[in-house]
């Protein structure tokens, strides 16, 4: 949330996540290396090296394509949501890395261009890695909030979506290359158990979100039940859904509703609390006044409202969005 | 691939990167701040981080740029 852009907002929570990601990565490296030079004799440091580091790769990825349906599933790993991106980045410089040093081993010092070679290569497994790379090096280059401010929020979801068209390219990247060359299973099985956990994790966290995902009924003047005033506890919101999210906060004896998509990274605003009367979104901590979705100046954010209105005890929402940012009178307890 | 469709896409590629540094550069440098005024007085480490970015999707940045431009 800034008002002039930083290159990177480092808190003590940043730090040691990355610190975790790069004393990772190199225990990993060196790892792999030391058995691999112990346990083959006739490798090469540069294939050991190529492969070393598209496996930390394709691991790393694998850990990233988790955190988000984990996150749905259960609160504790929410913190590894918050500095993903720093992973993600990370990911792709690994990844570069490999491509950059198998593109030296196998297509430099000929007479021919690298990356003609690499283009015009067999089976074309490595256009495939390369696709991927071109995905994964756009979502990298593109992961400062600068780029979701000026993609705009859905050009930039857009594009960040393409991780999944990665993923697919490289698994490709993987069964059209090392798997052909590869006599032991082992590989095989890692790579298809990677693929059933990622997709068993994201149809189950899908199955546990589409019951809230479900519209509200609608009274007969079209607004929406969402409860009894008790059910709010104070400071928090009850989520209901009408086409989009919607929270409904309780704060200082009154009851606002605004959407429950945070502008800045789409996180679940209804699941934050309003914390000095702004309502904070739990992922990064983006605020809204409760009472007109505008983020406090000098921060320009804001999020559509809704009329709410409490009657014999119970309190009712009309699901047609005001535009970002405007006014509503709140219910009174 | 062929050889010849291959030597044409990295063409074509080395032209649009091309442009990309000649477009790229100079708005990170001093025209970013028309485009996004939050960034007018950020520090040259993000104008850094941003710029591979503006090289490859210059053609976004040069489209806001124009918008910013006429509603100024």
């Amino acid at each position: 949330m800034s008002v002039s852009y930083k290159s990177i907002g480092w808190n003590r929570a940043k730090k040691a996540y990355d610190l975790t990601i790069v004393t990772g990565l190199c225990v990993y490296l060196a790892l792999f290396l030391g058995i691999g030079l112990a346990t083959h004799r006739d490798a090469t440091i540069e294939t050991l090296l190529i492969r070393a580091l598209a496996t930390a790769a394709l691991l790393m990825l694998h850990v990233i394509l988790s955190i988000g349906p984990l996150a749905r599933l259960h609160p504790r790993f929410l913190p590894l949501l918050y500095n993903r991106r720093h992973l993600s980045v990370t990911m792709f410089v690994v990844a570069l890395a490999h491509a950059l040093v198998a593109l030296v081993q196998f297509h430099a010092l000929g007479n021919v261009n690298p990356l003609v070679g690499l283009l015009t290569s067999g089976t074309g497994f490595q256009t495939f890695g390369l696709a991927a790379l071109v995905i994964l090096f756009l979502m990298a280059a593109t992961s400062h909030d600068f780029w979701l401010a000026n993609l705009s929020p859905r050009v930039w979801k857009m594009l960040h979506m393409g991780v999944y068209l990665a993923y697919a390219l490289i698994v490709l990247h993987v069964a059209l290359g090392a798997l052909q060359a590869e006599a032991h299973p082992v590989l095989a099985i890692m790579t298809a158990v990677g693929m059933v956990w990622l997709l068993g994790l994201h149809v189950v966290a899908a199955m546990r979100e589409r019951p809230q995902d479900r519209d509200a009924a609608r009274e007969r003047d079209g607004w929406i039940d969402v409860g009894p005033v008790d059910a709010i506890p104070d400071g928090s919101a009850r989520i209901v859904c009408a086409g989009e999210r919607i929270a409904v906060f309780r704060y200082d004896g009154k009851l606002s509703a605004v959407s429950n998509v945070c502008r800045h990274q789409g996180g679940p605003l209804g699941e934050g609390r309003v914390i000095d009367g702004c309502v904070t979104c739990p992922w990064h901590g983006y605020q809204y006044l409760p009472g007109n979705g505008r983020s406090p100046a000098p921060f320009t954010e804001k999020v559509e409202t809704f009329d709410v209105r409490v009657l014999r005890g119970r309190v009712y929402v009309n699901p047609d969005a005001h535009a970002p940012g405007t006014p509503v009178e709140p219910a009174h307890v | 691939m062929s050889l010849g469709l291959a030597h044409g896409v990295l063409f074509v590629l080395a032209i649009y990167l091309g442009l990309g540094v000649l477009v790229a550069v100079p708005l990170v440098v001093a025209g970013i701040g028309r485009i996004d005024p939050a960034a007018k007085t950020a520090p040259w480490t993000f104008r850094l981080l941003v710029l591979p970015g503006a090289i490859a999707l210059w053609p976004f940045l040069l489209r806001r740029l124009r918008k910013a431009v006429a509603s100024s």
